[in-house]
């Protein structure tokens, strides 16, 4: 069987269709970061432990280091440069902001959009759901008693997230 | 190029071996016959640092009992989020690097013009923020690799570290051995402490002259009493190299030094608290005699007597601390709770320096569209050192923190300034950009009222506008004031030497903690955690209770989980990853407290004292006291895993 060395492929990343031309063993986090420039998305371990590569994958958080990129194509991707709306910061973004969520930043994009999807789901959380619904992600700073405030005052804004 | 091509590179190079003799263990390391891994011996710097105050051979000489104890930690990685990286570019003669840093202007730069052969001023770093240091990323090597492979190839070179290698190649917490001798008098006094530490280094010395001295810090000042020794040894191992790490050796010395008072409370059949309450060192200092010449900066890791700090609320974090944790009221002799789980209390004080700073430089400068921009040479590690900073600089102008921003870590643009090291960034550089922008303030009043022809008695400043009372009513915006002046004159650039001639600078806590100890499974549960802190006049509170919470959270893992393991045989790390190393993530995070005494301490900028590395030192033993107390079992080895601790339950009888 013939592998197909190159493929042409497009991403509807953050609204917008992206079309390139990418090698079949790239992960989805080195086609964001190294072809498109959106660093944003942090490589903290590129094994699936830490979660600072966490992307919106049809709306649901994935580690981008663990996806294929070809496995990801056609698909609707949001990185934390498309979270913002109109120059607006989204409801999570905003909290983290409020509440000091925030150490050396690294961490953060991938706990925001951990946060965002989850708060897309749930309501209303207790403090334990955020805990079970972030304990994919990791912060060394270990600023988590202020990112569990961020995330709980972000639900209290009520504001869901559509593409 | 890509990353998978240098690394297809790298694999044709052929290394060939010569195996040497090679020590994972110190002991081993340290015997006079032993290989020797540099010329010189396995001992760094030939012998032992010995510093002593008094004499603990007469303090031992008058104790009527002594207490001697055993305490070891392990090897610890500071695993920042963001592995080390590196990139340099030339262009001709000039070379810019970007990177990792805490120090741009102190450590990478003089580094890159000695490796290079070429001067400083040809030379630019480049640090613009850090995805978290914890003090770690404080080595030079990958900016000058980087250099000499781009002038190579004539091309931008970058290196980044794998995870796996920042837990190798990364620098770890020094590995510890520490036997602690103290003498009590017939009175109940502290007569002697006598704490001897031999650490693991690895191969390369690092910052470890510094860590072994912070580590006996706590035995020569904690306590008060007028005979303390601290002897330290740094032994070259060829396990992974260690450097610093959040408060560098002061969380293995303060481990033992807690652990060993408590049990000490305990034998002379006092509460832990009360014992802590008489005998720590209180604000006028240990007994003895200067020695520092008046007038000379005291050293803020001091050893001789005789020096007052400039504040010790040491009494009120205790206070404070043991209230919240309702100490008094819960409080039961050790073994009492009925189990299988069994809970417990546990207290830990902590010291550290905080005052003294290489030179520190800052430049303020106001523009005539009414912004101020603040130069600050050092680097916000991410521990919001740039808002709190920028807080200060607004503070002293007296005006709206929303017209000042701030920049830092770039040699070209900013003053020179200290590493970001020893907790002293709010001391130093705030003073530093207190004094730039106050002075900046007396200028831009001085030229008002020369335009005005006013005495200054007769002008007031209101968040920049000046108010004329006399001789008419009369008030000059910011914006024409700042019109008034030069562009020189709108912009100040000072240095200052931090420090005091008369005090003793340091912080202070006090921590409790409550754990629930399964006696069926040796797990521990942290039920609640009180910190409490006398770190002068806080500056930015949401920053600080991060600093505090961060600084525990990141200590439970040291005092419970975290370890890098090394195999006995050959060396090499068995588990280099975030997983396996078993750092602590939001699901065990504790109902934690965070308590700021916040009295302005005199010497500081607006009362500030320093806050980075304080939490971190008496986590473990606190732990470690509220699991004795829970169980009846000391552990005196980092970390207390459910292993060790089911290792140790039946000899008592679980349950």
């Amino acid at each position: 069987m013939k592998i197909k060395k190159r493929w042409k492929v497009f991403f509807l990343i953050n609204g917008k269709r992206r079309s390139l031309t990418i090698e079949p063993h790239w992960t989805l986090l080195e086609v964001l970061r190294d072809q498109l420039g959106l660093t944003g998305t942090k490589k903290g371990c590129d094994r699936a432990e830490c979660g600072s590569c966490t992307v919106l994958l049809e709306r649901e958080p994935v580690y981008s280091c663990q996806v294929l990129a070809v496995q990801a194509r056609g698909q609707r991707i949001t990185t934390i440069e498309g979270l913002t709306r109109n120059g607006k910061l989204h409801p999570v973004q905003q909290s983290f902001i409020d509440h000091d969520g925030v150490q050396c930043g690294f961490c953060t994009p991938g706990f925001v959009l951990t946060a965002s999807a989850f708060l897309d789901r749930t309501r209303r959380p207790t403090p334990d759901q955020v805990k079970q619904a972030l304990s994919g992600n990791i912060c060394r700073c270990n600023a988590y008693v202020k990112i569990i405030e961020s995330v709980l005052s972000a639900s209290k804004r009520g504001k869901r997230i559509r593409d | 190029m890509r990353e998978e091509v240098a690394e297809a590179a790298l694999d044709l190079i052929q290394v060939e071996y010569e195996i040497l003799p090679a020590f994972f263990d110190p002991m081993q390391a340290m015997k006079p016959d032993a290989f020797s891994i540099h010329p010189g011996g396995n001992i760094a710097g030939g012998k032992p640092i010995v510093l002593e105050r008094g004499s603990v051979e007469e303090g031992f000489a008058q104790a009527e009992r002594t207490f001697e104890g055993t305490y070891t930690t392990q090897v610890h990685c500071a695993a920042g989020m963001e592995p080390r990286v590196a990139l340099a570019q030339w262009d001709g003669d000039f070379l810019t690097v970007w990177k990792s840093s805490r120090g741009i202007h102190m450590l990478d730069r003089p580094a890159l013009a000695r490796g290079l052969g070429i001067p400083a001023q040809q030379v630019r770093v480049i640090c613009p923020a850090m995805g978290g240091g914890f003090g770690s990323k404080d080595e030079t090597r990958m900016g000058t690799l980087t250099a000499l492979l781009a002038r190579k190839c004539g091309k931008p070179v970058r290196m980044e570290y794998t995870r796996q290698e920042e837990f190798v190649a990364g620098r770890t917490r020094h590995p510890s051995i520490t036997h602690l001798k103290v003498g009590i008098g017939r009175n109940g006094e502290i007569t002697a402490i006598h704490a001897r530490t031999i650490m693991s280094k690895g191969a390369y010395m690092s910052s470890g002259s510094a860590v072994i001295r912070r580590c006996g810090q706590g035995a020569l000042y904690l306590y008060q009493t007028p005979n303390a020794k601290f002897e330290g040894t740094l032994v070259y191992t060829n396990v992974p190299p260690a450097g610093s790490y959040r408060a560098l050796g002061a969380p293995q010395g303060q481990f033992a030094l807690e652990v060993h008072m408590d049990k000490i409370a305990e034998a002379l059949g006092l509460n832990p608290l009360e014992f802590r309450r008489r005998h720590h060192v209180k604000p006028e200092g240990q007994p003895g005699r200067r020695l520092t010449p008046p007038g000379e900066l005291v050293s803020d890791q001091p050893v001789e007597g005789g020096i007052p700090f400039s504040s010790n609320r040491l009494s009120e974090c205790v206070r404070l601390g043991s209230r919240a944790m309702g100490w008094q009221r819960r409080w039961r002799p050790p073994n009492s709770s009925p189990g299988p789980k069994k809970r417990g209390l546990g207290m830990a004080l902590g010291l550290y320096r905080g005052g003294l700073a290489q030179k520190a430089g800052a430049e303020v400068e106001a523009r005539l569209d009414g912004s101020v921009e603040i130069r600050v040479g050092t680097i916000d590690v991410g521990e919001g050192a740039f808002t709190t900073l920028l807080q200060i600089g607004a503070e002293a102008l007296e005006i709206e923190p929303a017209r000042v921003t701030i920049l830092g870590g770039d040699t070209a643009t900013t003053p020179e300034a200290p590493v970001t090291s020893g907790s002293s960034t709010t001391f130093s550089m705030g003073t530093a950009v207190q004094q730039a922008a106050a002075t900046l303030k007396e200028r831009i009043l001085d030229r008002v009222c020369a335009q005005l022809g006013a005495d200054r008695e007769n002008v007031k400043w209101n968040k920049g506008a000046i108010q004329m009372n006399r001789p008419t009513k009369k008030t000059v915006a910011w914006k024409q004031a700042l019109a008034l002046l030069s562009p020189e004159e709108r912009r100040v650039r000072l240095a200052i030497q931090p420090g005091s001639t008369e005090f003793v600078i340091n912080s202070f806590a006090a921590h409790f903690a409550e754990v629930e100890v399964d006696t069926e499974t040796g797990k521990v549960a942290v039920v609640k955690y009180v910190a409490a802190h006398d770190s002068g006049r806080i500056v930015n509170p949401a920053a600080a209770q991060n600093q505090v919470e961060g600084g525990v959270m990141q200590m439970l893992g040291y005092a419970l989980t975290e370890e890098l393991l090394v195999d006995p045989k050959t060396g090499i790390p068995l588990n280099g990853n975030f997983l396996e190393h078993k750092v602590p993530v939001i699901v065990d995070l504790p109902p934690l407290k965070t308590i700021f005494v916040n009295a302005p301490d005199p010497a500081g900028p607006f009362g500030a004292k320093a806050l980075g590395e304080p939490p971190s030192i008496p986590v473990a033993p606190a732990i470690s006291n509220a699991i004795y107390n829970a169980i009846g079992i000391r552990f005196q080895d980092l970390p207390i895993t459910p292993g060790k601790i089911l290792d140790q339950l039946p000899l008592k009888g679980r349950g």
